[in-house]
């Protein structure tokens, strides 16, 4: 077929098309609508304050100078808590030196400078959530400090209640909004719907695996 | 408002890039839809992509914390760069493929 085309009829590109279909109209439903609002209305779990033994606020992340705006958003938010005087004790997470940056000892630092004292904060380690929870039994349970206020971001209470539950703890889940909830911007909406497929599809691997 | 600023910035501007190009070539609407599927195409490849991407990444998370060498953060696997570079790897396959079909 010297000097002419040879067709080659393209392989099902009605595969691809589709998915790039759904994409765009994921992406505007998304970005454009309130569904994410809706959304997270329907995923989250309800604050349920009330007195404690400790509260117990999991790691978000330090980088090498600051906490991330979630790490300091939940830290805030239990040392609040215990200004209220709903727990004696304020545990703080966040992993160890040589796993990342100092995250604990930075928000015991900010804890003093808030008014919280020495003898009422407690630092803990752990890498991930089941980490943090098995460390926060090591350090609470043999004084017997069981009924715990958990601070966590509000997408991923369900999945951290389950875990500290299961441990053994009885949690009042007391969790922290870390994205926009109510924003119009869809900057704003396309991070919650970020949040909330992330935290999603967390759940659904975790009861897959039978974690939970 | 505040919700639908930028659709009105993107509908300007797209019929601004419309009417440049109809006015250079008056019959080009004719392969729009055309381009707009093979746009399809490349959305929906950076899907494969991005999926395989927090996939390999999963699988080398666990790996390695099973191997207790070192401690990788699941959360590393969704960082929002790699939207941006699935859509690079697709834009670069689908121009391969087609290059190669059209070399056929």
């Amino acid at each position: 077929m010297a000097g002419s085309e040879e067709i080659v009829p393209r392989r099902a590109p009605w595969l691809t098309r589709g998915l790039g279909l759904a994409l765009v109209l994921g992406f505007f439903a998304m970005a454009f609508t309130p569904l994410p609002n809706r959304l997270h209305r329907a995923f989250v779990a309800p604050e349920h304050l009330g007195h404690a033994e400790a509260i117990v606020v999991l790691g978000a992340g330090a980088n090498l100078d600051y906490l991330t705006e979630r790490s300091l958003r939940r830290a805030v938010h239990g040392i609040r808590l215990y200004h209220r005087q709903l727990a004696p004790v304020v545990v703080l997470h966040g992993p160890w030196p040589g796993w990342g940056a100092a995250e604990a000892a930075a928000r015991a630092e900010l804890a003093r400078d808030l008014g919280v004292p020495d003898d009422a904060i407690v630092l803990a380690g752990g890498r991930t959530t089941r980490e943090e929870a098995r460390e926060s039994w090591a350090r609470l349970s043999k004084d017997g400090r069981t009924r715990i206020l958990l601070v966590t971001g509000s997408h991923h209470m369900w999945r951290a209640r389950a875990l500290f539950e299961r441990q053994g703890f009885d949690v009042l889940p007391a969790p922290v909004n870390e994205v926009a909830t109510t924003g119009l911007r869809p900057e704003q909406r396309l991070a919650l719907a970020r949040s909330l497929i992330q935290e999603g599809t967390a759940r659904l691997v975790y009861r897959l695996a039978g974690v939970i | 408002m505040e919700a639908y600023f930028v659709l009105v910035l993107v509908a300007l501007t797209s019929l601004g890039a419309g009417l440049l190009e109809a006015r250079r070539q008056p019959r080009s609407f004719v392969s729009l839809r055309a381009a707009a599927a093979r746009a399809l195409e490349a959305a929906g490849l950076t899907i494969v992509f991005f999926l395989a991407n927090v996939a390999t990444g999963a699988l080398l998370t666990m790996a390695a914390r099973a191997s207790k060498v070192t401690f990788i953060s699941i959360y590393l696997s969704t960082d929002v760069t790699l939207i941006v570079l699935s859509l690079l790897q697709a834009l670069v396959y689908q121009r391969w493929r087609e290059g190669r079909l059209e070399a056929r």
